[in-house]
């Protein structure tokens, strides 16, 4: 009997089909939620991506690694640099897009990884986790070195590419003229937390500009540094932690101020706007989007050829090398593809703070892909999935028991922390192989059992 | 004296290879030669330097001076990974195998250097990386039907007895379709029978592969043997059929004297 | 020439404190095989408590001595319970415990000790010290500072050359199966190993409080420093974390005072990845970094 799914081309129809449903069924999911739920769904999404990079990294190729983080700022920065330069000065005649600005910001990622990779592949554990927690500050030190070009401590502040005519639920269609007033989404749009006063009256252009331009992205269409300061107004630093104000390089995001300080503006951004565009969904749709492309080329990497590689560099260098595999190009290999995953999805990070800075790619951040892919599973790509839930919701979940508690601040702030680190310890000593791989062997045994009881 | 007998058509060669660990003298001076399609045996006490004559022509270790010919040519800058290039293939000591892999998944790591494909085209999981790695797993379950394991082909190694994680490793080394074949203590740890079934199976492989065998098993390498080599303190002592050498005092000193200190 | 004096000058007591993290983090490599990532969350852990025991006696003494003993049982219960379960097979997952427990003793100092940045009250005289007509960028606090770390470096000498515990306890690093073999309680020997490590930490904490501020997360950098230092000085041997520790202190005053602060990281990093490249076993160590 032939075996349809080894049939040549039927690996790439089955993963684009699994990439395709999961794609279709978030954005579904996006055009129904309030706009809160869009901005952490992006925020899971951006997580998952770099985390995507983790697993292959960490889970299978066996190099524990605390710079993706810094990976990530690699991206964020290429983008950001890219897109504030090149939306002023179209580069050959080509105007600006921020799918050529995603593509350098992934190209920077490789050439990075493939220098700190080809030091890696020579050291063991602890002597690369070292190196690359040595990455993870020196990285944003670099930046903050360099203000003139990277913004210093305060970062940079980006314009985000809004798409023309904005982004409306798939149910209501493209509207653009009637775009002024759409009902639903406004109804979403948690009224009581929106600061009304706080909401930057540069919005109008905004509003003006790209009602019926079309849906071309055109230059014209985005709000350039100049002319328009409004999406980077609406993020005042004073949101950010730069480092004095928070000293906590360790903290992990979650905890830090930006994710929370940035809704209710934003979601003022949308109501002032006064159309059918609702950031958080446009933002979700963006990361969501960046994941399903990045899982999609994880997916065909991990289950075929090169994730046997990888594995079997891991399980046994000198077996590997007889075999004629190249475990330093293994590893070396295994690096480029996850800093490359790390960059897109700093890109994508960028892109939903409209901003880049060190303050938001410290060592918390890389502290935090470790903690969620080995939470969820690092030995496959649905750990990944499974922790950028994690990442997004766990400290939510802590937040609302303490809010409930009426713990004080100090326990609130630091208790999801506490918990990842417990959960992080328990995870290795208990269940090396995350929620996902417990899960995974629950099911396998119970299946045995029964087996054996009939 | 450097050779013990005239070497015709050698496909492996060591030439005055030393090599010196942490002070000491592990290989000192050490010529052997492989004649082309024959199995040669490389046998001495243990500390003799065999498994090191192994690293040496694998490049896991660096040797001091001397130098490595492959099918006459002069080898450079020896790396493991470019061994089944050069059409050689290697088991390891024990077994060696992945151990979160399938017995299957195992030997189509020992094909990795056909594969041409590179990880852009991995990644977009072109078409033509089906093609390539269909030929690999059906080569693969051919080479395991040939040592009758094809059975054990979806299981993981550590749910095998140990002749057959034994034999999936051997395998995995001949999945390659290599010239030349190291095996280093094949008989290892598996029962009489399975040796003699062992014996039957290397011979059938020559002349078309050339094997070298470390083995401590004497009976089998006296039995598959065309040609054995003697090192004894990282030194060549002796040389020659198995009748030859079964008879050189040299040897029997050697083997005795191992036989005195333990 | 005599900014550069006073460059190196300045850089001694970051130096010293340097290596005596450094000297923790290799004490317990060589026992256990592990570099532990969380040694700053127990030296800061262990600051916090020196903290309120001066603020409770004010001695400070009496906070030093008190955070040497907290570092020492910190150490054990971390050992104990996080890294001796570690499955041996799980590579990775010994050095993902320690950022755990890292994160988990930052949490836990944020929760017990709010506030965010402390200070740590001065327990000597922290300005330059005039002599000769001149300030010199060096105080009588420095003095004390590398006096403590002489005298911490003289006392594990001594321990390591001259006592059984000590003969006990390199027997064990080098080669457990003999040394248990030979009648040493391993274990016993190894759980001692992170005692002294986590008391060595703490001293550092303590140090290094003062003229810094004290906050969950304040020891960070101080982590890659010593990483680099340890790493560089071979990982398995104390003269190599003392003197490169001294060394890297050093190189970041002189880099501080020639450029910015904000430098240091960044000339830390490529030291060490200059180091990986070139000499990635270390200047101290015959031990391979390598794997294959």
């Amino acid at each position: 009997m032939v075996n349809l799914l080894r049939l040549p081309g039927a690996r790439f129809l089955s993963h684009l089909a699994i990439v395709f449903v999961i794609w279709a069924a978030l954005m579904r999911i996006n055009d129904g939620i309030d706009p809160l739920m869009s901005y952490y769904l992006a925020l899971a999404a951006m997580y998952a991506t770099a985390m995507f990079g983790m697993v292959i990294l960490v889970g299978l190729s066996g190099q524990v690694s605390l710079g993706n983080g810094a990976l990530m700022a690699i991206g964020g920065y290429v983008f950001a640099l890219t897109s504030l330069n090149w939306q002023t000065v179209p580069i050959l005649g080509w105007q600006w897009n921020p799918i050529w600005s995603m593509i350098f910001a992934g190209f920077g990622g490789i050439a990075v990884g493939l220098l700190i990779g080809w030091i890696g592949a020579r050291l063991r554990g602890p002597y690369l986790a070292g190196l690359t927690l040595g990455i993870a500050v020196g990285i944003p030190a670099i930046a903050t070195r360099f203000p003139e070009i990277f913004g210093g401590e305060t970062g940079l502040m980006l314009t985000v590419p809004y798409p023309a005519g904005g982004y409306a639920p798939a149910a209501e269609t493209v509207t653009i003229d009637e775009a002024p007033l759409a009902e639903v989404p406004l109804e979403q749009a948690p009224l009581d937390e929106v600061p009304l006063e706080q909401a930057p009256l540069e919005q109008a252009p905004l509003d003006t500009e790209t009602a019926g331009a079309g849906d071309m992205l055109t230059a014209d269409n985005f709000p350039s540094a100049e002319s328009s300061p409004a999406a980077g107004d609406m993020l005042t630093a004073d949101n950010f932690p730069s480092a004095e104000s928070s000293p906590s390089a360790l903290a992990l995001p979650s905890e830090s101020a930006l994710p929370n300080d940035i809704d209710p503006t934003a979601a003022g951004d949308a109501l002032l706007a006064g159309s059918a565009f609702v950031l958080e969904r446009w933002q979700a749709s963006l990361a969501v989007t960046a994941a399903c492309i990045i899982g999609f080329f994880a997916l065909n990497l991990v289950r075929g050829r090169q994730g046997r590689i990888w594995r079997a560099v891991r399980d046994d260098e000198v077996a590997a090398a007889v075999s004629g595999i190249s475990p330093a190009g293994s590893k070396i290999s295994a690096f480029v593809v996850s800093s490359f995953f790390a960059a897109i999805a700093g890109a994508v990070f960028a892109q939903i703070l409209s901003y880049v800075g060190p303050g938001a790619f410290g060592l918390g951040l890389s502290l935090s892909l470790l903690v969620g892919v080995v939470l969820g599973g690092r030995a496959s790509l649905g750990g990944a999935i499974i922790g950028g839930v994690l990442l997004v919701a766990l400290p939510q979940l802590v937040f609302n028991i303490a809010g409930d508690r009426g713990w004080p601040a100090n326990v609130t702030d630091n208790a999801p922390n506490l918990v990842y680190g417990l959960l992080v310890v328990l995870v290795v000593l208990i269940a090396p192989g995350g929620i996902l791989g417990s899960l995974k062997d629950g099911t396998r045994r119970l299946l045995a059992k029964s087996r054996s009881a009939k | 004296m450097k050779y013990f007998l005239p070497l015709t058509d050698p496909i492996l060669e060591m030439v005055d290879i030393s090599v010196k660990l942490s002070g000491l003298q592990i290989l000192d001076s050490v010529s052997i030669g492989v004649p082309q399609g024959t199995v040669t045996g490389l046998i001495g006490p243990n500390g003799a330097g065999k498994t090191t004559v192994f690293n040496v022509i694998s490049g896991f270790i660096t040797a001091d001076s001397g130098y490595l010919k492959v099918d006459g040519k002069k080898q450079k800058h020896v790396q493991p990974h470019h061994l089944t290039k050069k059409g050689i293939a290697r088991t390891l000591q024990g077994v060696g195998l992945f151990p979160t892999m399938s017995a299957l998944e195992n030997v189509m790591i020992g094909g990795s250097s056909q594969v041409r494909s590179g990880i852009i085209a991995q990644a977009l999981a072109m078409p033509w990386t089906d093609v390539e790695q269909n030929r690999l797993r059906a080569q693969s379950m051919a080479v395991l039907g040939e040592l009758n394991i094809a059975d054990a082909a979806n299981r993981l190694p550590g749910e095998l007895p140990y002749p057959i994680q034994k034999r999936v490793a051997l395998a995995r080394a001949l999945v390659s379709d290599p010239q030349v074949l190291l095996l280093d203590e094949p008989a290892g740890g598996i029962s009489a029978a399975d040796i003699s079934e062992l014996a039957d199976l290397i011979r059938s492989w020559v002349p078309k592969r050339t094997v070298l065998l470390v083995e401590h098993h004497m009976e089998l390498v006296m039995e598959v043997c065309d040609l054995i080599w003697v090192l004894d303190a990282g030194k060549v002592i002796a040389a020659g059929t198995p009748d030859e050498v079964r008879r050189n005092p040299a040897v029997l000193a050697a083997y005795l004297g191992e036989d005195g200190a333990t | 020439m005599t900014t550069f004096i006073d460059y190196l000058l300045g850089g001694l007591g970051s130096g010293a404190i340097i290596a005596l993290m450094a000297l923790a983090l290799v004490l317990i490599w060589r026992s256990t095989r592990v570099v532990n990532f969380a040694q700053v969350g127990q030296a800061m852990f262990t600051t916090f408590i020196a903290l309120s025991i001066q603020t409770w006696t004010g001695s400070w003494y009496v906070a030093l001595i008190g955070a040497l003993a907290a570092g020492a049982v910190l150490g054990v219960i971390v050992q104990y319970l996080v890294l001796r379960p570690v499955k041996r097979s799980d590579t990775s997952g010994a050095i993902i415990a320690t950022f755990g427990v890292l994160i988990a003793l930052q949490a836990a100092a944020g929760m017990i000790w709010p506030g965010g940045s402390q200070a740590f009250p001065q327990p000597f005289n922290n300005s330059g010290i005039e002599f000769a007509g001149r300030v010199w960028p060096i105080s009588i606090y420095d003095f004390v500072v590398i006096g403590i770390t002489a005298l911490l470096v003289l006392g594990l000498t001594l321990l390591f050359t001259k006592t059984s515990l000590g003969l006990s306890m390199r027997a064990a690093a080098f080669n457990p199966e003999v040394a248990r073999l030979s009648g040493v309680r391993v274990s016993r020997v190894l759980t001692f190993g992170w005692a002294l490590a986590g008391s060595v930490g703490a001293v550092a904490g303590v140090l290094v409080a003062p003229v810094s501020t004290i906050s969950p997360n304040s020891f960070d950098i101080l982590l890659v420093f010593a990483f680099v230092a340890a790493v560089i000085g071979g990982l398995d041997s104390l003269i190599g974390a003392i003197s490169i520790g001294v060394f890297t202190g050093l190189v970041i005053s002189l880099v501080s005072g020639y450029s910015d602060s904000g430098n240091a990281p960044v000339v830390a990093l490529l030291l060490l990845a200059l180091n990986l490249i070139l000499k990635p076993e270390g200047i101290f160590s015959h031990h391979k970094a390598r794997s294959v």
